[in-house]
């Protein structure tokens, strides 16, 4: 892709919001991350 | 049967490097029954007299040389890269002649990276060699000679980098060592498999964690603060947060992004994984040397491209020890390289579930597909990376090897299996030089591009690089290498 076309490109990208369901995946995704981080690092401590 | 019926094998990169690095592992494993078959190959060893510093990896085939040694090596490769390269339906001629500079330079670099003033360690070792100062580096420093070599060749040479371009392979060499990788490890890990075993689970821990957090936190960056865009922002996310080209690539179809996206965001991986390679292995050094695996996984969660992690496991490896070793500790070698081709390897493994999950979503409540047609779990398995069952191959016939054979079998396997590691030191060496050669840094000023680069270099250094710390302290802290007498 030459110069010009990338920045057409990014240019070209428009507005939009962020939907239920991806927020839902951020939500559920960061949510199990830090409560599986206690409970793994827990675990690992123990073991 | 007719012709049309027999199916022909798509060969890929991925496959290649499988059967690539099962081939030198399976030509390694006569050596336990006397039949050598490897041991012709060149090894380079830390010099002060340059006609010194070439050799044969096994004593066997000393009376060759170094230099022809190096010829036989270099020729076998060429062999066997050509066939791979008619594989993937390259030009062979052009790829043999861009292999041959690429080849030569990359081993330039190991060469000049083994001259005692640069690689020699110990105050022992220098003064072996008759030296009074050594920049310290390992020999393992000569990656970082190939790296430089390439990056130079790349923004100040573009016209020759170019003619170069189709044996620049970094994937396909590092897929090949790390093959190769299995067998090496498993040897190390024999003799302590509770170490080996309790390195798994936490480099299982470790990934998930930095899976579910990376991902969800950059996306959330790319997509709210940056204003990017669902097809922009997945294979970001997955570019920054997970492992580089292969999950942006990987995550980028399965939301039907268009080809182009995950391409120019690898392009920026790559630029990225080279910042990172020449500064992440001084620090781990300078600041985890009495934590060697804290090291070890943080390069493997923080460094993206499998090529550019692993190889940085490397060279950190070989720091921390001898920083270790110059404070009165001898670790063994190979358990930082160990913990950080882990957690890479873990990592790929999950891409494929990632791009999976991300695929299900994406038909089902964002850009649904027309009735009846679903994301199949047959894409799991299409997306998984083959050579890591190369990897597992190796590993787990190299442990069964050294736990079940007799005495004067288990004597050979280290011999053995060290003349393979010594083809995945030159393949490591391969990836260090294509890596530096895909480097053109002036994309980063490429007009357009700078948004790019700003939710990149923000959610990388700002985020992931010290999160993985965190997770990495959390499973890895006080886990120790065993140490060598």
């Amino acid at each position: 892709m030459t110069d010009k076309t990338l920045q057409e490109e990014l240019n070209k990208i428009g507005s939009e919001p962020l939907l239920p369901i991806e927020k839902k995946l951020i939500g559920w995704s960061l949510g199990t991350g830090l409560v599986l981080l206690v409970i793994l690092g827990v675990i690992s401590r123990l073991g | 049967m007719s012709e049309a019926a027999i199916p022909r094998v798509k060969w890929t990169e991925d496959l290649i490097a499988l059967v690539a690095g099962l081939l030198v592992f399976a030509l390694a494993l006569p050596n336990l029954a006397g039949f050598d078959l490897l041991g012709w190959a060149v090894t380079t060893s830390v010099w002060t007299d340059a006609g010194k510093g070439l050799g044969t990896v096994s004593k066997t085939y000393a009376d060759l040389g170094g230099v022809p040694a190096l010829l036989f090596t270099y020729l076998a490769l060429l062999g066997v890269l050509s066939l791979a390269a008619k594989g993937l339906r390259l030009p062979v001629v052009k790829f043999a002649a861009a292999f041959t500079a690429v080849f030569a330079i990359a081993y330039a670099a190991w060469f000049i990276g083994s001259f005692a003033h640069l690689a020699a360690v110990t105050p022992a070792d220098q003064k072996k060699f008759g030296i009074d100062w050594s920049l310290k580096l390992t020999n393992e420093g000569g990656y970082i000679i190939a790296l430089l070599f390439g990056l130079f060749i790349a923004n100040v040479l573009p016209s020759f980098a170019e003619k170069l371009k189709d044996a620049v392979r970094p994937e396909l060499y590092i897929k090949i060592a790390i093959v190769i990788l299995g067998g090496f490890l498993a040897v190390t890990a024999a003799g302590k498999l509770n170490l080996a075993s309790n390195l798994l689970l936490r480099g299982v821990a470790a990934i998930i964690e930095a899976y579910l957090i990376y991902w969800s936190v950059v996306y959330l960056i790319a997509r709210k603060y940056f204003g990017f865009s669902r097809e922009w922002s997945v294979p970001l996310a997955s570019g920054i947060s997970i492992c580089g080209v292969a999950a942006a690539i990987a995550t980028g179809g399965a939301i039907r992004a268009r080809p182009v996206v995950p391409v120019l965001v690898s392009s920026l991986v790559v630029v990225f994984a080279v910042i990172e390679v020449l500064v992440l292995p001084w620090v781990a050094q300078t600041f985890f040397s009495s934590d060697p695996l804290v090291a070890g996984a943080w390069l493997g969660l923080a460094v993206k491209t499998d090529g550019a992690a692993v190889a940085a496991g490397g060279i950190t490896d070989s720091l921390i020890l001898a920083k270790a070793a110059a404070d009165g500790v001898n670790y063994q070698p190979g358990w930082v390289l160990a913990t950080t081709a882990t957690v890479k390897v873990f990592i790929d493994i999950f891409i494929g579930i990632w791009a999976f999950i991300l695929g299900t979503i994406w038909t089902n409540y964002i850009t649904p597909k027309p009735a009846g047609e679903r994301t199949r779990l047959v894409e799991v398995w299409e997306r998984f990376p083959k050579f890591i069952l190369g990897f597992v191959a190796t590993f787990a016939i190299t442990l069964l090897l050294a736990l079940y054979s007799p005495p004067q079998i288990v004597q050979k396997l280290a011999p053995s299996i060290g003349e393979a590691n010594n083809f995945r030191v030159i393949f490591f060496l391969l990836t260090f030089f294509s890596i530096g050669l895909l480097s053109n840094f002036k994309k980063l000023w490429q007009e357009g591009f700078a948004k790019l680069v700003a939710v990149y270099a923000l959610s990388l250094f700002g985020f992931v690089i010290w999160v993985g710390l965190v997770i990495s302290w959390i499973f890895f802290h006080g886990v120790l290498p065993p140490t060598v007498s």
